[in-house]
């Protein structure tokens, strides 16, 4: 009895404390919501943390790959001009084993990127520490998982991001308006050979230069690429992606050529949106169609045993379709057919979800 | 007896009132400021051109042309966040994009909005 009593007297106390917290802390919530929203220039940028995640299934060529991902990503602006910006990636790549159960693999894990930004002016943006290579535009902008519109890497991916994909160094960058409706982008880079694990990169510089347009949607852009590992090779590439304003359109290219090979590939993105009938369900449907490329340098594949990832030549031809839920929230699949002589001939399907979500960090009115 | 039903009566009104607060936030941090009478409606801001002065709408109308040509080449429709991350997200942008600083004043100013 005594102790029910006790009881009672505590939790009524819990809720009296409740409520004049609510009492303290609800007029200064009310009055956040009720204040004058600033400018946007006024604004006071917040930490974010972003995680991309997907779970992707490949079937290649009959076996299927489980493949879990995520990469983290994280924000932190300082004062006006600084930005600190980091990813990584958590991923594994799990396939049957011959005569034991189930799937198996390992979890593999990179810094996709870690750098500082110093926004110096209009025209130049300096990034120091370990950044993605910029060699074409697959690499840096359309690898992420929730933007690719293909879960499958371009066949000429190996040549355009090296094989860390990021390099360890400076760079310079920017974009700025060089006339009335056009703009000029660049990067320039230099990376240092570095050996800590899960940040490894090559000894390498180079550059990337683009004009856009931004009334025709038009880009095209070339990138060099200078490696100066004990092999001294060249890289070039050229890049084009075109979105023609009237249609939810998105056509995209890639040439590369390297010692170790060449290759191209281009893709076309169309949204259903303007089909004219279930347009809300189709609004939400995305078709995709890639074809590439891949030759073989016939000298490498004789020294070192395949060229670029390729024993031979290779072309590939594939198919998607997307549904959105959400802009953040995706189905995917595809199906492509791998061509390539001498017994390289196969199907590969994917079929998967990607999902985003980004949070700010830490107190106060983050509007 | 009595005291319980005070201290349930107040636990109810305390989390009815949360629960009223925290909509009204979200509802106030995701409503776009057109349909506000703030402070910014007022506001001119350099052109995002280079050239005289913009107000607020010709900015934010500036921001969508240039979300849909830079952002829309990547991204799908735009996903509308809370402004001070918008301010993140947005520089993380134009280094990751290459936006150009009129591009990024643009595209914030109608993102935030």
């Amino acid at each position: 009895m005594l102790s029910e009593s006790l009881n009672t007297a505590r939790l009524g106390r819990l809720r009296l404390g409740a409520a004049l917290l609510f009492l303290l802390l609800a007029p200064q919530a009310r009055a956040q919501s009720d204040a004058p929203e600033p400018a946007a220039a006024d604004l006071k940028p917040v930490p974010v943390f972003s995680v991309q995640s997907g779970f992707v299934t490949f079937f290649e060529g009959g076996t299927p790959h489980l493949g879990p991902l995520v990469t983290p990503l994280l924000l932190v602006p300082v004062g006006d001009k600084w930005l600190i910006e980091t990813r990584g990636t958590l991923e594994s790549d799990l396939a049957p084993e011959p005569g034991s159960p189930g799937f198996k693999g390992s979890l593999e894990s990179s810094v996709d990127y870690l750098q500082l930004d110093y926004i110096a002016n209009k025209y130049v943006t300096v990034s120091v520490g370990r950044y993605l290579t910029p060699f074409g535009i697959y690499n840096e902008r359309l690898y992420p998982i929730f933007v690719r519109d293909l879960q499958t890497d371009p066949l000429i991916l190996g040549i355009e991001a090296g094989d860390y994909g990021a390099g360890t160094g400076g760079m310079v960058r920017g974009g700025f308006d060089v006339a009335r409706g056009v703009e000029l982008n660049y990067a320039a880079y230099f990376s240092t050979n570095s050996t800590v694990e899960h940040m490894e990169s090559d000894r390498a510089a180079g550059f990337r230069a683009g004009v856009f347009l931004p009334g025709p949607r038009l880009e095209v852009g070339g990138s060099f690429q200078h490696v100066l590992q004990d092999e001294r090779k060249n890289s070039f590439g050229f890049h084009f992606a075109w979105q023609p304003a009237p249609l939810p359109l998105d056509i995209r290219a890639e040439y590369a050529r390297s010692y170790d090979g060449s290759g191209y590939w281009i893709e076309s993105a169309y949204k259903l949106s303007q089909v004219p009938v279930w347009r809300n369900t189709m609004r939400h449907f995305q078709v995709v169609a890639r074809m590439q490329q891949f030759y073989v340098n016939p000298e490498v594949v004789e020294e070192e045993g395949d060229s670029g990832g390729f024993t031979t030549n290779t072309n590939m031809f594939e198919f998607g379709l997307n549904y959105y839920f959400r802009d953040d929230l995706r189905f995917v699949s595809s199906y492509g057919r791998q061509f390539a002589p001498q017994g390289g001939n196969e199907n590969v399907w994917t079929v998967g979800m990607t999902y985003r979500v980004a949070l700010p960090i830490g107190h106060g009115d983050i509007r | 007896m009595s005291g319980r039903r005070t201290g349930a009566g107040l636990f109810a009104l305390t989390a009815t009132a949360w629960l009223f607060c925290g909509s009204a936030m979200a509802q106030q941090a995701a409503k776009p400021a057109a349909s506000q009478p703030t402070a910014t409606a007022a506001n001119t801001t350099e052109s995002a051109t280079g050239g005289g002065k913009l107000d607020d709408s010709e900015l934010r109308t500036q921001g969508e042309k240039r979300f849909h040509a830079n952002c829309g080449r990547c991204h799908q429709a735009p996903q509308k966040f809370p402004p001070r991350m918008m301010a993140t997200i947005v520089r993380h942008m134009r280094v990751r994009a290459m936006l150009t600083d009129e591009d990024m004043r643009a595209i914030l100013a109608y993102m935030t909005q």
